[in-house]
Order: structure tokens, then sequence, then C-alpha cells
């Protein structure tokens, strides 16, 4: 069913369990490389920067192989033909799988590459062949819910994954507007349904051993779904929606229930990451809590944007001084020492970097312009971009 | 994992007794770190307290009074210094560790007043008059001055933007990206000396070890700068003799970056230097291949692109191959 060998899959979770156990000092390195060997990783799966360089010069090499072959069929007029795209998309995905089968590539930037660009072909081909470039957005969404559900099976792709799942919820959407006026009142709370009803379903069946292999793909839809379930009753998107459908813009009717919805789900979600301990759970709801305060600020202007922005920063700013003082010592299994994720973003960083792109906005650069309190290096349009 | 799975290796031979009876008892999870979210709600509130006190100032510049403005935004850095000074390790030409979490951030908080504070300043008592050099060029000593002093990578990247500011250009990427502001032969060769300085600084911090670790910061805003600059200044004299001193330069910046490369076994900085080499190469290719000017040109360079791609990815994954070996 997967693409990849089973066996090195399999290798990699030992190791990396492994590899967690010699951190914490459990085995020793003599015992941890007589494992390695034991259970060895065939694959062909470079360091990140590899990865990303593998990545952009696979897409070129598409890019151009299939320009040059669109240039030697062009007088034949094969390539006014709507079936070229897939036929460029499948060609593709041959490539992707005689790469994995043959070169035993795995995250390796090119396999990326090419799968991407073998859904967006195949995507763009079947559009056109289908409803010739017409928007139909219901026929698109039916066409990527099952090439990407194929794909996610097949290579286990986080980003395979997260298209699957919105092409569903959107296939849902979509499904709901064709209905007519019925279907508009009733879509949140479909919408609602549908995304608790699919993280039910993966939250159940997510430790079976048939899965093993799409633990990342699992979390990543998961993901979609507590966005999709929250967005569902977010007061703005809904009302927003409800008015572009509909063409009016009066209030909502079940206003209070969006309104609790939107303020106290991300802090359900929030309750849930501390108790689970999940820090994609944790980072989502943190995410959310700020949507909740944008959704609020969009409609009641109880304060002026600055005092607001001031206040906010400073209870941030508060919260996690209180955080930082009452995890000094670690508490009911929470830490603030380093975790494991940290290599990546030390080696690049990352958190200078961002300093450097937000506090130092180029208009600073023309202190002798003379706006009006151009001289600083206040982050102003810094901040309102980001918040 | 499960017990057998440890049992299995112990059968194996591949546990001892001792790591196979660490292992299997069930122990509590390693600690869960929430380091990054807290790090991130502080940068979060440093950039919404100090653009909400920037917007402040801003509306209400008629109302406040420019003297009170001033005390408060100096009592701020004053006592985000006085805080730095008192919790921050003793100096050290090496890497310092932060005290706590949050002193990072205080001294971001505390940097970005004190430059607003100068900038408000100028803007309203004109305390460097005109000249306007002046007005940024302190703030960036200042700048430099606490990112060495508090061992801070943040803010010496505030003080490399600031430095570019001076000189009349901008730094960050984004700027980079969107600010087309290489169409004059003067501002691209700022942007040259600009990296050159930066670059020197890196080879200096390494030669000297001294904040070795601030290496990493000047030598990518250098490298980044440099090729960019240098590509700029390629097609701004395309068809001048200029041109090949530009392509030239690239490729002595290319040679620096790959030796420098190698030694410090940043793949990294190879990929930036394969990829903007590769750039500057197949721009050569299609001049060339634009002469010829007829519908096998385009072939031609189809089959270029096509070719040239796969040999880079063997390149690559050789130059991988032969970090690691190192």
């Amino acid at each position: 069913m997967i693409a990849y060998n089973e066996t090195w899959l399999a290798n990699i979770r030992v190791q990396n369990i492994l590899k967690k156990e010699l951190s914490r000092g459990s085995i020793t390195e003599d015992e941890f490389s007589a494992i390695l060997a034991k259970y060895p990783v065939l694959f062909y799966s470079p360091a990140f920067f590899v990865r990303i360089g593998l990545f952009i010069l696979t897409c070129v090499i598409v890019l151009f192989a299939d320009g040059l072959l669109s240039l030697v069929f062009m007088s034949t007029g094969l390539i006014e033909a709507s079936g070229w795209p897939i036929f460029l998309g499948l060609l593709s995905y041959a490539s992707l799988e005689f790469i994995i089968a043959t070169k035993n590539h795995f995250r390796s930037g090119v396999d990326d590459a090419l799968l991407f660009l073998a859904a967006l072909q195949l995507t763009v081909g079947v559009a056109i062949l289908l409803y010739g470039g017409a928007e139909n957005y219901l026929a698109l969404s039916i066409i990527v819910f099952p090439l990407c559900l194929f794909f996610t099976i097949r290579f286990s792709d986080m980003l395979m994954a997260a298209f699957c799942c919105c092409a569903f919820f959107s296939t849902v959407f979509f499904g709901l507007e064709k209905i007519g006026s019925l279907g508009l009142n009733v879509m949140p709370f479909v919408l609602m349904a549908v995304s608790a009803g699919a993280y039910w379903l993966l939250l159940k069946y997510k430790n079976q051993a048939r899965l093993v292999n799409y633990a990342n793909c699992l979390v990543v839809a998961q993901t979609v779904c507590l966005l999709t379930l929250y967005a569902a009753g977010n007061y703005y998107i809904v009302q927003t929606l409800s008015d572009q459908l509909n063409g009016t813009s009066k209030p909502i009717a079940f206003g209070m229930i969006f309104w609790a919805w939107t303020m106290i789900l991300p802090l359900v979600y929030l309750a849930f990451g501390i108790k689970n301990k999940d820090a994609i759970r944790l980072r989502t709801c943190l995410f959310l809590i700020a949507a909740a305060v944008l959704t609020f600020r969009t409609y009641y202007h109880l304060l002026p944007v600055d005092v607001m922005l001031i206040l906010g920063g400073a209870a941030i700013l508060a919260i996690a001084y209180a955080i930082t003082k009452y995890l000094k010592m670690p508490r009911y299994g929470f830490t603030l020492e380093d975790g494991d994720d940290v290599d990546l973003m030390d080696n690049l960083r990352v958190e200078s970097l961002i300093v450097a792109q937000t506090f130092s906005q180029p208009t600073t650069a023309h202190p002798q312009e003379g706006v009006k309190f151009g001289g600083g290096d206040f982050g102003g349009g810094g901040s309102s971009a980001n918040f | 994992m499960n017990e057998a799975f440890y049992k299995n290796l112990h059968a194996e031979g591949l546990l001892s007794d001792e790591s196979f009876g660490k292992i299997t008892p069930p122990r509590p999870p390693a600690d869960f770190s929430v380091q990054w979210e807290v790090r991130g709600l502080l940068y979060t509130g440093v950039l919404l307290l100090t653009g909400g006190l920037g917007l402040l100032v801003y509306e209400n510049i008629d109302t406040i009074g420019h003297k009170i403005v001033l005390v408060c935004i100096a009592a701020i850095f004053v006592a985000c210094f006085a805080y730095c000074y008192k919790t921050s390790l003793p100096f050290s030409p090496q890497k310092v560790k932060a005290p706590n979490t949050y002193s990072d951030y205080v001294l971001l908080l505390g940097s970005v007043s004190l430059v607003s504070f100068i900038g408000y300043w100028q803007y309203q008592y004109h305390i460097f008059g005109t000249s306007y050099g002046l007005a940024t060029f302190i703030p960036m000593l200042v700048l430099f001055f606490i990112a060495y002093y508090f061992d801070h990578l943040g803010i010496l990247s505030m003080a490399i933007a600031n430095l570019a500011i001076w000189m009349g250009v901008s730094v960050t990427p984004k700027a980079l990206l969107l600010q087309n502001d290489y169409d004059s032969g003067t501002i691209i060769n700022i942007y040259i000396v600009l990296a050159v300085l930066l670059i020197i600084a890196a080879f200096l911090s390494q030669h000297y070890n001294f904040k070795k670790h601030f290496k990493f910061t000047y030598l990518h805003y250098g490298v980044h700068v440099g090729y960019i600059a240098l590509l700029a200044g390629y097609f701004h004299y395309y068809d001048n003799f200029l041109a090949a001193i530009y392509l030239a330069a690239l490729v002595l910046l290319s040679g620096l970056v790959y030796i420098d490369a190698i030694k410090n076994k940043s793949f990294y900085f190879l990929l930036l230097m394969t990829i903007y080499s590769y750039i500057a190469l197949s721009s050569l290719v299609i001049r060339v291949l634009f002469q010829v000017g007829d519908i096998g040109a385009v072939y031609l360079v189809l089959l270029y692109f096509i070719g040239s791609a796969v040999g880079l990815i063997f390149l690559l994954i050789s130059f991988n191959k032969k970090l690691k070996a190192l």
C-alpha cells in the first residue's frame, strides 16, 4: 500500500525511540550503534537544506522537461487537448514511483517535489477535462479529495493529508451551498458536526497498528479538523460567509451560540492541550485565542487600538512571566528546558532573523522624509502586520 | 515501544542487563518542554507593547507633551537595561548564556524603546541638527554595543539592519525582495560595500575568537546581500564591460563561500553558493544561446536547464557526502 520500504520505516521508528533513550542515558553509545546496525535504514533522506535544494532543482527539471515535451509536440496539436496536463502529471507520478523504487529516496526533496507537482498537474488536468476551466468548486473539491487521499495513503505525505482534509470539508461546504437556502442556514452546524465527527474517527483509529506509518498524517488531519471545527462556528466567519452567500448584511440568527463558540472553544482546546501535553494542540490554541480576540475586536471597539495593543502586550508579557516563574522547577511534567526539536531552529538562528525582520522596518530607512514619527525603530508597521 | 521489543533486543545481546533494567520498568514520560511557546508569547508581548506605545505616541503627539513621552520611553529602557545589567552574567568574548528565559525579551524591549527614544528626540528636538547620518549612526553603535555586551543575536541583527540604514539601504530579506531599489549603480555598489563589511566582520569574529557564534549572522546577511547586489550589478551593466567585473567578483565570492563552508561544514552556505552561482551561470548561458536567436535556441535552453539541474542534484548530493565524510 505504501510506496516506501515498510521495514525501513519501522526501523526509523526504532531508531528514533532509541535516540531518545540514548539522550536520557538509559542505553550506552555502543549499544545504540549496535542496534542501529541491526535495524538499518537505507533510505536516502538527507539533511534539511539538502532537501530544500533538491526540491527546488527537481521542480526546475520537471518544469523545463514539460516545456520541452510541449514544444516538441506543439505542431501536432496534442497539447491543446485537455488530457495533456494529465499526461504530464502521470509522467511526474511515474518518475516518482521510479525514484522511490530504484533510488530509495524518502523525504529527500526529489520525491516531495514530484509528488507535489504530480498532484497539481493531475488536478488541473482533470478539472479542465471535465469542466473546461469553468469555476466549479464543488467538482474541483470532489476531484481533489480522492486524489489527495490516494497520495496520502501511498506516500504518507503530510501536505497531501492536509490537502485531503481541506478538500473533504470544502466538498461538504460547496455541496451544502448547492442545496439552497436550507443548506446555507444549517451550514455552520453541519460543518461543526462533520469536523467533530472526523476528529473523533481519527482519534479512535490513530493507534491502530496498521496506521502506524501514518502517524504524522493523522496529526495533520486532526489539526485541520480542529481548525475547521473552530472556523465553522467563528462569529466573523459565519457572518461574512452568510452575507456573501445570501447577498444580505443582517445579523445572523443564533448569534449568541456563535459568540460563545468563538470565545470558549480556544480555551477548551487549551485545556486539552495542557492536559494531554500536546505541542501541536497547544500552538493551535494560542493561534486561535488570537483569532478570538481579533473577532471580538472587529465588532466591539471598547478601546482604541493603541491602548488595546499596550494592554494586550503587557498582559501577554505578564502571563509569560508568570509561566517562567511557575516553571522554574519542572512541574506536572512541564519544563522550560530545551526540548528535542530545537536543533534546526538553533541552527538557523530563526529567532534573530525574525527579530530583524519585524523590528527593523524599511520605512525607517528614510528618516529625513519627516513623516510623523518616522525616525524611530518602533515596530508600528510591523505590529499591525502581525497582529 | 513495547516491552516485548526490548526483551527481544536483550535476548539478542544488543542490550546489556543494566540498560535493560533501566529501560523496561514503566517510567514517567520525559518532561514536556514549553520553551518555544513561552518564547513566542514573550515575543508577541514585546511586539504588541512596543507597537502599541508607538501608536499611542503617534496619535497623541500633539496632546501628551513631548517631554512626558520622552521621559516615559526613557524610563522603560532604563529599567530594562538596569534589569539586564544586574542579572546578566559577566561579559566574556565567548558565548554567554542568558540568565533566564525572559531576559532576552527584556533586553529586546529596552533596545527597541532606546532606538525609538533617539528617533523621537531627533524628530522633535533635532539633537543631531540636520546631520541625519549621525542620527542613525548613534543608534547603530549603541545596538552593536548592546548586542556584544549582553550577547544577543536578535539585537545584532537589528544593529546590522541599522548599519544598512545608515549606509542608506535596507537589508532585511523582505525589503530586499520587495523594494527593487537596484536601479542605480551607486546603490548597488553601496550594497557591495556593506556585504564586504559584513563578511569581513564574520571572518574577524571567527579568527580572533571574539563572539564566534556571531559569525553566522554576519555571514548570512553578507552572503545574501553580496550575491544579490553582484547579480543586480551584472544586470544593471548588462551591455557594459563592467558586467564582466561583477561576474568575476561573483565567482570570487563563490570560491570564498565554498572554502569557508567546507571548512565549517555548513551545508546552508554551500546551498546558497550553489543556487546563486547557478542563477549567474544560467543567465550567462541564456545570453549566449539567445545570440543564436531562433527556435533552436529555445530547445537548447530547455535542454540546458534539464541537464544542468540534474547535474546540480548530483553535485549537491556529493557535497553532502563530502561534508559528512569530513
